[in-house]
């Protein structure tokens, strides 16, 4: 991953400026970092130029996210740049500015009605309630992936302007925006996608929060493996405790497993393999599974100053704690991805455990 | 995270898929054939020579190795998928595995021109297998605290007076890599004064006894040394530097796919029960399983491709053993959680055979090649914390 060296370091370089705050009501996302990141080309990377986007690979962009995400950033860029404008370049549909934050929100119970019967990408109006809107008061475009019209198979992808539209309150544990958007015939740009693209979508979104959820994981055990040397108890750092060293080593264990496999995961996106979809699953299945594990036993370390506002523990803790059911809980993926690997039969299995990352 | 613990991703080999789609026409024959049936962790108890030959013929052990030395100059990568095919198969592979996987590489290393010469292509060939010697009566974890001797006697042959125990397969090998003690133990350099020797088991004064394990099955031994006299010139490597060399091992030894798929036989039943039966729980047990299992493979993999570009990564080997045989045992446990099934070695159903056959061999998973409590202080040495 050396290629990213200079990407991260901008990102770090910037965020020094901007240290993460108790996110409330009144002050929902770091728009000040937002403006950095814009200012520096960042919100746009990994899209082509022509598009608007400041070019570069899917493995920057992914760097960025992992970046911000360790540093608990109040941005919406995981959303922006793995998500929703990628999502817009496969729909074939044009890009708004990346200078301006555009989130992703699943809207499976929103109706949609096409405006026009033209060729290619179109016109549609939405109607319906869009759940779990990320960043929603912050974000100026919403991308709602919502099912195609009756008698049309597929689903479609709207572009959604969502700076006048109401949108009602709801935050995560962790107190990022996570509202409802209500749609009441509004016009839109949007195009069809096929099944698989549409399936595609969705998984590109659990990658997104995979991938947040790998780099916050690795963060807590280097905090946690940091505060076990500093904290002297007994006369020693807990860090020199047998016990101690067990429950670090079992955190490093889960978050080694959950960094391959989001890697491998993010390697066939890359290369566009058929099995992103199942990749993407057993990603975020693995993620959200060492959760547990990793925020438990940080918070265990930690000790009492680590279950307050006081340390910044919890910036990464709560963060982890929602991010494992958004995008699709464990629960979800693990239907997924079973039911991919057994698509073939039992006796399907273990080729497609050796064929999907 | 500190870099002791982390490795690159393995790229992906072409040859590997190629040797493997050829591994797996190959084991679909021999189960057509019946020439074995599937069990779980066969590479301890799948003992079978004849087998083990049929992959020395198709260049699948040693694969490695120089071919002056009977190997076949592949990568770790190929290797890797060669070794998943045959456990996820179940196949009986125990009779060469601890040759090819670990005695050969340290012959190759430490061993005389004369050793390599004449052991190495018989390892290749399946003819040739090994135990390792480490564990003793009173020493397991505690490496450093064993006691089997070896003093020079006056022709300047060794002669071996002790005992190991766990040696696999000891009643069907014909060498064992003894860890002994040359000089007294030294209470301020615990390391110091150990050293390896090539021990040929058919040697005056050697005696194999068995060691039944859980179900009843002769796997284990302790093979006792009177006053053994072993050639001289059959110490590996360096007098005095058997600690180290026994550490250079570990990678070999923890970063395989034996670690995390010695009860895959069990997921597969499972598997095709979940087939069967589309109950939702077993479904989503399957998929977290799963999900555990691809990213082990991921793991595992890393550690093959840093042996191919020629590092030992012995911290990150260890954190592979850790994690990759707690999952074996919780296969076990996440599968009994969805299915209502007996389990029985002499059952008619697979699945429930696959269960108990995991059940009587799940404490040896955390236990051998390192128990995972001794696997963590390693990784704690890798966080930097001891």
């Amino acid at each position: 991953m050396a290629d990213q060296d200079l990407v991260v370091e901008t990102v770090r370089d910037i965020l020094t400026g901007f240290e993460p705050f108790v996110l409330t009501a009144e002050r929902r996302w770091d728009s000040g970092l937002w403006s950095a990141l814009a200012d520096a080309g960042l919100t746009g990377v990994g899209l082509p130029e022509e598009a608007g986007g400041s070019g570069g690979e899917l493995a920057d962009a992914v760097a960025i996210v992992r970046t911000l995400a360790a540093g608990a950033a109040a941005v919406p860029v995981a959303e922006q740049l793995l998500v929703a404008l990628p999502a817009l370049l496969v729909a074939d549909l044009e890009l708004p500015s990346p200078e301006l934050p555009t989130t992703f929100a699943i809207g499976d119970a929103v109706s949609v009605h096409p405006v026009d019967n033209g060729d290619g990408p179109g016109r549609f109006t939405l109607s319906g309630t869009v759940p779990n809107v990320a960043w929603a008061g912050a974000a100026q475009h919403v991308v709602v992936l919502a099912p195609a019209p009756s008698g049309v198979t597929g689903a479609v992808l709207a572009l959604v302007d969502a700076s006048s539209l109401p949108a009602g309150d709801g935050f995560n544990l962790a107190g990022e925006p996570r509202g409802t958007l209500v749609l009441d015939q509004v016009g839109t740009s949007g195009a069809l996608l096929t099944a698989a693209q549409a399936s595609e979508v969705r998984a590109r979104f659990a990658l997104a929060r995979s991938v947040q959820l790998a780099a916050a994981l690795e963060r807590v055990l280097d905090w946690t493996v940091q505060y076990a040397g500093e904290r002297h108890q007994f006369g020693r750092p807990l860090g020199k405790f047998q016990a101690i060293q067990m429950e670090l080593a079992e955190m490093a264990g889960e978050v080694v497993a959950v960094t391959a496999l989001v890697d491998a995961a993010v390697q066939a996106l890359d290369r566009g393999s058929p099995d992103v979809v199942l990749a993407a699953a057993a990603a975020k299945v693995r993620a959200g599974a060492a959760v547990e594990v990793v925020a438990r036993l940080a918070h265990q370390v930690h000790g009492a100053i680590g279950f307050t506002q006081e340390h910044k523990l919890h910036h990464l803790t709560r963060r982890l704690w929602s991010w494992r059911d958004e995008a699709g809980s464990e629960l979800v993926w693990s239907r997924v991805l079973a039911s991919g690997l057994l698509a073939d039969g039992g006796d399907g299995l273990w080729p497609a455990l050796t064929r999907i990352v | 995270m500190s870099n002791s613990l982390s490795l690159a991703p393995a790229p992906r080999s072409e040859a590997a898929e190629q040797v493997r789609a050829e591994v797996r026409e190959f084991l679909a024959a021999e189960l057509a054939a019946g020439t074995f049936r599937t069990h779980v962790d066969t590479w301890l108890s799948g003992v079978d020579p004849d087998f083990s030959r049929k992959l020395g013929e198709r260049g699948w052990l040693g694969m490695t190795w120089p071919k002056e030395y009977g190997g076949h100059e592949r990568t770790a990568m190929e290797r890797y998928a060669v070794t998943e095919e045959l456990l996820a198969a179940g196949a009986p592979v125990a009779a060469h595995w601890i040759a090819d996987r670990q005695s050969g590489p340290n012959l190759l290393r430490y061993g005389t021109e004369k050793q390599r010469q004449e052991i190495l292509p018989r390892i290749a060939r399946g003819e040739c297998y090994f135990v390792i010697g480490m564990s003793e009566p009173d020493s397991g974890s505690d490496l450093a605290s064993i006691r089997t001797k070896a003093t020079r006697n006056e022709s300047g042959d060794w002669v071996v007076n002790g005992a190991k125990v766990w040696t696999s397969n000891a009643h069907e090998s014909h060498y064992g890599i003894v860890l002994v003690r040359t000089s007294p133990a030294d209470p301020a350099s615990r390391h110091a004064g150990l050293s390896q020797l090539l021990i040929d088991l058919s040697l005056p004064g050697i005696t194999v006894n068995p060691i039944r394990i859980l179900d009843g099955g002769h796997h284990f031994n302790e093979v006792v040394f009177e006053d053994v006299v072993v050639p001289g010139d059959m110490l590996l490597g360096t007098e005095g530097d058997g600690w180290h060399q026994v550490t250079a091992e570990l990678a070999f030894e923890r970063s395989g796919p034996e670690r995390f798929l010695s009860t895959y036989p069990l997921l597969a039943e499972f598997g095709r029960r979940v087939v069967d039966t589309g109950d939702p729980a077993q479904l989503v047990a399957l998929g977290r399983l799963s999900a555990r299992a691809l990213a082990l493979r991921q793991m595992s993999l890393r550690i093959a491709a840093a042996l191919d570009r020629g590092e030992l990564p012995n911290i990150p080997a260890a954190l592979v053993k850790d994690v990759g045989t707690t999952f074996e045992a919780d296969v076990i446990d996440e599968v009994r959680r969805v299915v209502d099934v007996t389990p029985s070695l002499d059952s008619p159903d697979p699945l429930a055979r696959a269960l108990a056959e995991a059940q009587l061999h799940q404490p040896g998973f955390t236990l051998r090649g390192g128990t995972n409590e001794i696997l963590r202080g390693i990784v704690a040495r890798g966080l930097g914390l001891r």
